[in-house]
């Protein structure tokens, strides 16, 4: 009995051991980074590193005062939400066509779908930048939507199908017997059965508009178009060097409203990750 | 009509798709037969194909990609699948992910500054490992292509393991407990169990969240044009970053076209291969 006990609390030794080894791997680069963004740009860079530096906001001020700032919370703002509706309006659609309705070759359009998950960008980054050449819309956040609408809309499509393949045809079958049209059932019955499904599909699309990067650099080329992803590459001034300090102030920036929104969502990340492959 | 409905709900999402991916496609292919550098363009047969062929710089990116994606990946897995075993049954699980979950809620050109300032700039790794008295002088990661590829994994592993760890911890609580307390009461230890029962059944899983890792791991292009900017020796260079040099750096459009479809190809044949399977079984 007493070695039974001894090996269960050595077991709960090593687990914490791992954890918390891994928590701290986590958590120290973010903390110390964070300190890069309240020190004065004179102790960032040193022969030797300041682990202790003098607090300071002239990164703050430096990134309202001295550069577009406002701009880029705008274009990134506007970029991702414009984005993110092109994919519910043409996604939500498809993905009840391709959960409730019985066609030829829909398993097809629906792994189609699903495979331009895989393209790397750098494949069509160079059609996609002479395309919006010729249409006039380089260097404007226009194009950064139309582009992240496009990266996101199979992960849109196959997790909200994923959620659709969950309501029973019971709940429907109701409905139609009452005469109500397809359109009607998903609008007032599937839609409002599914908000989480859907919510989950928003914020993931939206994580990922965050992030893009390739695109954006290669569309972007002045501060009309810039967003944070791309804006912090360009926070070097001229013999100054890199900027680090007004850098870790954006990325921070750009990190809280994620964690609020994805701790929001907690439960249903698993699944939104694996675009609805496992129901966690 | 009636017959036709499905097929206008799913039209829109596709036209949209197909014109950024087969418009595109049919461009890079016409591209990849022509010489467009400034100026006009100028036919050349399979003359860039036959190039790339004897391009030992992408040979090398093709390289680069395969050893930093497959080694990060083999990381990431075997930490992730640890993590989870230890977090599932814990009574802080929540706290855990929200933890774990920080580092890929960064942008992924944050992390490499962070990583960039870290390891380069600032050389608080170096200090840190000079003070404890592991190493003499500094590291001179930017002169050592192993260095520097250990840098990117690094990177990749610090921000993206938590993917793999949530999906992992969900499949792992989602299992029938049933089977576990039946193991534990024949004496099984909890490895055992982890090992012999969780385990298998979680395979499907895995291989999903693999497959999507190893496809933004293969993409890695973030890393490289922040951190090492392919360098030393285009020893971290990654087949995104050729392409980007080749055509934006050089403007060499046509030579990066012929990459690209290369590059296409790969990503269908893997798609139908590996994709196709992993995603259908996960589901019955």
């Amino acid at each position: 009995m007493a070695s039974v006990r001894r090996s269960r609390s050595e077991s709960l030794f090593i687990r914490y051991l791992v954890l918390g080894a891994w928590a701290l791997f986590c958590l120290a680069p973010v903390l110390w980074f964070l300190s890069i963004g309240l020190r004065p740009r004179t102790e960032i860079i040193t022969p030797q590193p300041i682990y202790f530096p003098t607090f300071s906001l002239d990164a703050w001020h430096m990134i309202w005062e001295d550069w577009p700032m406002a701009k880029y919370l705008r274009n990134s703002v506007l970029a991702i939400i414009g984005s993110v509706v092109i994919d519910l309006v043409l996604a939500i659609p498809a993905a009840y066509s391709l959960s409730r309705y019985e066609y030829r070759g829909r398993d097809d359009i629906g792994f189609y779908i699903l495979s331009t998950r895989m393209m790397a960008p750098a494949i069509v980054a160079i059609p996609i930048f002479f395309l919006f050449r010729n249409m006039g819309l380089l260097d404007t956040i226009w194009a950064l939507m139309l582009v992240y609408a496009a990266i996101n809309m199979s992960v849109v499509t196959w997790i909200v199908r994923s959620y659709m393949l969950d309501i029973p045809k019971e709940l429907e079958d109701a409905a139609r017997t009452d005469g109500a049209s397809d359109l009607r059932i998903l609008w007032e019955i599937i839609i409002p059965a599914i908000l989480p499904g859907i919510i989950t599909a928003a914020v993931i699309a939206m994580i990922f508009a965050i992030n893009e990067f390739l695109f954006t650099l290669l569309i972007a080329s002045t501060p009309d178009a810039y967003t944070m992803s791309v804006a912090l590459a360009n926070f070097t001034g001229g013999s100054d060097g890199v900027i680090y300090n007004a850098i870790a102030l954006v990325a921070f920036i750009a990190f809280v409203p994620v964690f609020v929104v994805v701790v929001a969502i907690q439960k249903h990340l698993s699944r939104g990750l694996t675009m609805g492959a496992i129901k966690g | 009509m009636k017959a036709l409905f499905p097929y206008l709900l799913v039209a829109p999402a596709v036209i949209y798709l197909l014109g950024i991916t087969l418009y595109p496609g049919i461009f890079a292919i016409t591209q990849s037969f022509y010489a467009v550098k400034f100026g006009p363009w100028r036919p050349i047969g399979f003359q860039n194909y036959a190039n790339l062929f004897h391009d030992y710089q992408f040979w090398g990116a093709l390289w680069n990609t395969f050893v930093i994606g497959s080694l990060s990946l083999a990381l990431q897995c075997v930490i992730a699948l640890a993590l989870a075993f230890f977090a599932y049954r814990d009574p802080w699980v929540r706290g855990w992910r929200i933890i774990f979950l920080i580092p890929m809620l960064f942008m992924p050109s944050a992390v490499a500054f962070i990583y960039k300032l870290f390891f380069l700039d600032a050389r608080v790794i170096s200090d840190l490992l000079i003070r404890i008295g592991l190493i003499e002088s500094n590291l001179a990661i930017q002169s050592s292509v192993w260095l520097s590829r250990s840098l990117l994994i690094l990177a990749d592993v610090w921000q993206w393991t938590p993917f793999l760890f949530i999906i992992f911890v969900a499949a792992l609580q989602g299992q029938d407990e049933e089977i576990e307390e039946a193991a534990r009461l024949d004496g099984a230890s909890w490895f055992a169990i982890f090992w012999n029962v969780s385990l298998p059944l979680m395979k499907p899983v895995i291989a999903v969240a693999l497959i999507l890792r190893g496809i933004d791991i293969t993409t890695m292009f973030a890393n490289v044009f922040i951190v090492t900017k392919g360098g030393p020796a285009f020893g971290t260079e990654t087949i995104s970053y050729f392409i980007y040099r080749t055509g934006f750096k050089f403007f060499n459009f046509g030579y990066a076209s012929a990459a690209s479809v290369i590059m296409l190809i790969l990503t269908i044949v893997i798609a139908q291969l590996v994709v196709k399977r992993a995603f259908v079984s996960s589901r019955s």
